[in-house]
């Protein structure tokens, strides 16, 4: 908007690389503004990369909330346009168990829901138990009813990631591992910020005449530090990852929501959660998930899908939902998963000042048009919303990028094909054609030195884990014990550091090592001896 | 089959074993689930004699008072494999010489008696590069790789290398080769 | 709570230690082969997302196994390949394949204008049309088919005497002892008639099914195994264990029926055995006695198939082969010949198949015997033709080394 900006002057700045942040840097810069967005660790660090991955149809939400539900279908829909590469048309199943029946969620109830669902506009149809074990063979086969609605699968990392670059292919200016210490402050208004940044030490001043809080749970003390107050709830949910696709269809349990109540494919895993508990918010820095919330999961995970009794679990993790507070209910459950958009000016008194939070995963586009409405009005800028008919960089439909060819090589093929399955059109930036490229680096999720390259040239990728964020690299069945070595040397080389290598690797496997302990027995406590052998031994050839 | 020893593993200690006692004159049979990395050439052995039972894998043990006197396998189904003496080298987790499930740990073949931590919590050290606890668990050595079933120890019946409390794969392969040479040191 | 993950074919047990790959004959010699850690269980986890992740180059593989019998977690990787390649495979050369797959049915039509089919398919200009039109290799030695089958030999000359037996087993013979080596399966009579056992053929067995399943014919070996896994029955029913020559034919009805076809066979699984363990058990329970030839004198290199190292009885022959007075007997390196059945006699595997093989053809110059001692035809096709020693079943060995007369006096 504004022409002549110093180089630390933008229009707005954004606090939190989250999806939240991400779609809000994304919108901020597709109508013409000049965005500085911040974060404090790598994109989707927080709650955007710890959750189920779930494209919900709204169903869950249709009985008690319909606002959320209706506005979650519409999501639903536009980002199976905007963001193909991102998400997956799995299907979901809403099944009734016999013991629902004696609490109450028996037929009746799947009868009540699915009117929930029409009224809300999401496609509920009641299908026959023996057509749902058809369409999903590892549900639980004792169920009674089944209703079909169009849930799918997102990758987070991947549609963050996917903002992002396309904020930046707009010019936004992106900092990530990098601390907002302090607000710039006149009277009451917000006039800027100070930072930290963690990796090079320095420190710097940016101005901008709005600043929007999108830090998620974060955004609690993001707010004070503004001096305002935002009664922010945090919730934890612990989610558990299985080896492999157990079921190729979400299976969701059709009744109250509670905890492990949905199991989800995504990419080449199932993923079963969550549990909901209030945790202190100096927690939320450093989740780790319990024996007795990985039985709760387990045992509520095999009433979805029996087989996951004999599953191997890779790992465990959790996340904090960033709910706003309205009363005082022990479990969380009962707040609105609604948008909250806080105009600080009206509400405290503090000009220059937004603040985004509640929501979901699902509906972060609508939440960013929400706080991208708000800056423009206070910028008196009249451009509207394009990202709900915009794709995401990716996106293009396969047949307009039919001229990149898999070429037949061995091993590497599979790799090529998975790489196109992540990065959608973007694989036009990998060239496939060079050896070097198609070799391949994480055999499990089939990651290759090219697609390593294109995400530190264009996805802006520091570590492995931000590396593991946007390619699955280290993220499959070995959890690294095979694959860090080589993507350690592989992503240093691509980082022009090769030196950096061992650091790298370690940094990884402590990450990797913390989800594997919670569940640290049978084949997952195998590879984690075999983890142990690679990476300290001198018998074992790397 | 008929055999004056029988070792299980072909890693480091069980094939440190089996050179051990051919070299004494001893006709030796060596079963293992499959091959191991850090060894994985056995046919120097074979040409030595050593009857190799490969991918197959010993299901259980029969003791009768205090001592071993067959091993059931996979693959031979109904014959047994009979010595007058035994090697345990199946290694540790990853071989699953030792088996962990949710509360415990385990040896499968004999149910020998096995030093852990019953305490879950205390498994792992958060930071990958300091010590593991879980590596140090493993079947109870009453001296010299000797074994106990149900608080009896053995007479037949030798542990050797990692499959051992205090013996893991982050140790030297000298350190492993030795514990393996104190276990054949019990077979005259 | 949770104690043991259990998946198909041992899927979730994959470690991803890799050792698989570094003895897969394939991968080592073709380029364009992924391994069995990519085409089996990593591959695997990709195609249970979504089918269009199945590679053609799963063809490469030869179904030796050999990552099955080296793997430490018990994957059945090789199984893992086979199924991926039933289920989602293309089948290219439909008429090749189908020919080579189909043993049973090329057989007796060869047999029966034997001196011609064998003529024709060792000419330079047949050979050279086979490999251009349908795919099969011109350097490749064609089986000889014989004049006489198996089965016609022995209703003619043995069938009457079986009845006269003290023990009696059913003899599943396979197709190329009946199609291409009699002499085989006359041994087989000979040896165990002479321990007292009477020799029964199966209700009509058919080919085992193993070339079809390689070749992707499922549907068709899917009805060769129900009617296989019926006569034998048949057999167990009448209280015979049905015995075998060929390692191939024996792993196919033991384990690919169930684990690739999905046709159950735990009625008569364990009843279906190896003759050299059928052998050496019924020793050792001091069943049968055997009297040596006196002058039987001979030196022998034994080569391991990749089916018997897969069966595990490898030790069996082994300690069979060496109560042989005058026998000279080395164990060769464990190496695979690089045949894989048919999959040598196709074209595109030609190069790969001879390469593989090399090591094994060395160690058996090396070793210079008077003969290769092996239980697996198509290992016998490749040594012979490529290093010009003669291959010999262990059960032909015994036939020969054995005084029959003797023994079947001792054993009256």
């Amino acid at each position: 908007m504004a022409n002549n900006l110093k180089d630390n002057e933008f229009d707005v700045i954004i606090v939190g690389g989250g999806i939240t942040g991400a779609g809000t840097a994304r919108d901020c810069s597709l109508r013409g503004l000049r965005v500085l967005l911040i974060e404090r660790n790598d994109i989707a660090d927080g709650a955007t990369g710890r959750n189920h991955g779930l494209l919900h149809s709204g169903a869950r939400y249709a009985v008690k909330d319909s606002e959320s539900a209706t506005e979650c279908i519409k999501e639903n829909m536009i980002l199976r346009n905007i963001a193909r590469n991102c998400v997956e048309d799995t299907q979901g199943l809403f099944i009734t168990l016999p013991e629902d029946a004696e609490t109450g969620f028996g037929l009746d109830y799947q009868k009540k829901f699915i009117d929930a669902c029409i009224a809300a506009g999401i496609s509920a149809k009641a299908i026959d138990p023996k057509d749902a074990i058809r369409m999903e063979p590892s549900v639980n086969p004792t169920l009674i009813g089944a209703v079909q609605v169009p849930d799918g699968s997102v990758d987070p990392f991947r549609l963050c990631s996917a903002n992002v670059l396309d904020a930046k292919l707009h010019g936004a200016k992106v900092i990530t591992y990098t601390e907002v210490t302090e607000f710039v402050k006149e009277d009451n208004t917000i006039k800027g910020v100070k930072v930290h940044n963690k990796k090079t030490g320095e420190d710097a001043v940016y101005y901008a005449p709005v600043t929007v809080n999108a830090a998620g749970i974060w955004g609690h003390s993001i707010a004070e530090m503004a001096g305002v107050h935002v009664g922010m709830y945090p919730a934890k949910g612990a989610l558990l990852v299985f080896g492999h696709r157990v079921n190729n269809v979400v299976i969701n349990r059709c009744r109250k929501s509670a905890d492990g109540d949905i199991l989800v494919p995504g990419d080449t895993v199932t993923v079963i959660g969550t549990t909901s508990t209030k945790v202190p918010f100096e927690e939320c820095d450093n989740m780790s998930v319990t024996r007795e919330e990985v039985e709760l999961l387990l045992r509520e995970g095999c009433a979805l899908c029996p087989s996951l009794a004999n599953t191997r679990i890779l790992r465990a993790y959790a996340g904090v939902r960033p709910l706003v507070a309205s009363d005082d209910d022990p479990t969380g459950r009962s707040i609105s998963r609604g948008i909250v958009c806080l105009d600080h000016e009206t509400r405290d008194g503090i000009k220059g000042f937004i603040t985004i939070t509640g929501g979901k995963l699902m509906t972060y586009r609508l939440m960013a048009e929400w706080a991208t409405d708000a800056v423009c009005r206070k910028l008196a800028v009249a451009e509207q919303c394009k990202t709900a008919v915009t794709p995401l960089p990716g996106s293009e439909p396969k047949d307009q990028y039919s001229e990149v060819k898999i070429p037949q090589f061995a091993g590497a093929n599979l790799g090529m094909k998975a790489s196109i399955g992540r990065q959608g059109s973007m694989v036009r930036k990998i060239d496939f054609t060079n050896a070097e490229d198609r070799e391949l680096v994480c055999e499990c999720e089939q990651v290759t030195v090219g697609e390593i390259r294109y995400a530190v040239n264009e996805l802006g990728v520091t570590s492995l884990r931000d590396l593991r964020r946007r390619t699955r690299v280290g993220m499959g069945t070995c959890q690294g014990a095979f694959c860090i070595g080589k993507a350690a040397a592989a992503l240093a080389a691509a980082l022009g550091k090769p030196e950096m290598a061992d650091q790298l690797a370690a940094d990884y496997l402590n990450e990797r090592w913390k989800g594997m302990s919670a569940v640290g027995w049978g084949d997952t406590l195998r590879e984690m001896e075999y983890l142990q052998r690679v990476y300290k031994s001198s018998n074992e050839s790397k | 089959m008929r055999y004056d020893a029988v070792i299980i593993g072909a890693g480091i200690a069980g094939t440190t074993a089996a050179e051990a006692l051919l070299a004494k004159g001893l006709r030796c049979a060596l079963v293992a689930q499959g091959r191991s990395k850090s060894n994985p050439d056995l046919n120097a052995l074979v040409a030595r004699g050593l009857a190799l039972y490969l991918g197959d894998e010993v299901l259980s043990g029969d003791i009768v008072e205090g001592r071993v006197v067959a091993l059931h396998t996979q693959k031979l189904e109904d014959v047994a494999l009979v010595a007058d003496n035994y090697i345990l080298a199946s290694g540790k987790f990853f071989s699953r010489g030792i088996v962990a499930d949710m509360d415990r740990v385990y040896e499968p073949i004999f149910g020998l008696d096995v030093e852990y931590d019953a305490d879950r919590s205390n498994w792992f050290n958060a930071d990958f590069a300091a010590d593991q606890k879980f590596l140090s668990f493993g079947v109870k050595n009453y001296g010299q790789g000797k074994v106990a079933h149900e608080g009896v120890v053995l007479s037949n019946l030798f542990a050797a290398g990692e499959v051992l409390e205090g013996i893991c794969s982050l140790d030297s392969a000298e350190k492993i080769a030795a514990s393996a040479a104190e276990a054949v040191s019990n077979i005259k | 709570m949770q104690e043991h993950s259990i998946s198909a074919n041992n899927f979730e047990q994959c470690q991803k230690c890799a050792i698989c790959t570094t003895v897969c004959p394939v991968l080592a010699n073709n380029e364009l082969y992924p391994g069995p850690k990519q085409a089996g269980p990593d591959g695997e986890r990709y195609r249970m997302k979504n089918p269009v992740f199945y590679q053609e180059t799963l063809k490469y593989c030869m179904n030796c196994k050999r990552c099955e019998v080296a793997c430490p977690s018990g994957v059945k990787i090789g199984d893992m390949i086979q199924s991926a390649k039933l289920e989602y495979g293309k089948r290219s050369h439909i008429i090749r394949d189908t020919t080579l797959a189909s043993t049973d049915l090329v057989g007796p039509m060869a047999s029966a204008f034997a001196p011609v089919a064998n003529l024709a398919l060792s000419m330079k200009p047949v050979k050279a049309v086979l490999d251009a039109t349908i795919g099969v290799s011109k350097h490749r030695t064609m089986p000889k088919y014989s004049s006489q089958t198996f089965e016609s030999w022995f209703k003619k000359n043995a069938a009457a005497k079986q009845d006269g037996f003290r023990n009696h087993i059913s003899y599943y013979h396979g197709c190329y002892a009946n199609f291409n080596y009699p002499q085989l399966g006359k041994d087989f009579v000979a040896v165990m008639n002479a321990l007292g056992y009477g020799v029964h053929l199966l209700d009509k067995e058919e080919c085992c099914g193993v070339a079809m399943i390689s070749a992707g014919m499922k549907k068709q070996a899917t009805k060769k195994a129900q009617h296989n896994v019926k006569v034998i029955g048949e057999a167990v029913a009448a209280g015979r264990k049905v015995v075998t020559v060929s390692t191939s034919c024996t792993l196919t009805i033991r384990d690919e029926y169930p684990h690739l076809l999905g046709v159950d066979n735990s009625a008569v699984r364990d009843n279906v055995v190896l003759v050299e363990k059928f052998l050496w058990q019924a020793l050792s329970a001091e069943n049968v006695k055997l009297v040596w030839k006196e002058d039987y004198k001979a030196r022998a290199a034994y080569h391991v198939p990749c089916h018997q190292e897969v069966l595990g009885w490898s030790n069996f022959t082994i300690e069979l082969l060496q109560m042989i007075p005058g026998m000279e007997l080395t164990v060769l390196d464990s190496h695979c010949c690089g045949i894989g059945g048919t999959y040598g006699f196709k074209k595109e595997n030609y190069e790969t198949s001879q390469k593989i093989g090399q090591p094994l053809f060395d160690s058996i110059k090396a070793a210079d015997p008077d003969f290769v001692a092996c239980e697996c035809e198509t290992c016998k096709w490749q040594i012979e033709m490529s290093t010009g020693y003669a291959v010999k079943n262990p059960i032909s060995i015994l036939a020969e080394a054995l005084d029959l007369e003797k023994t079947m006096e001792a054993n009256r």
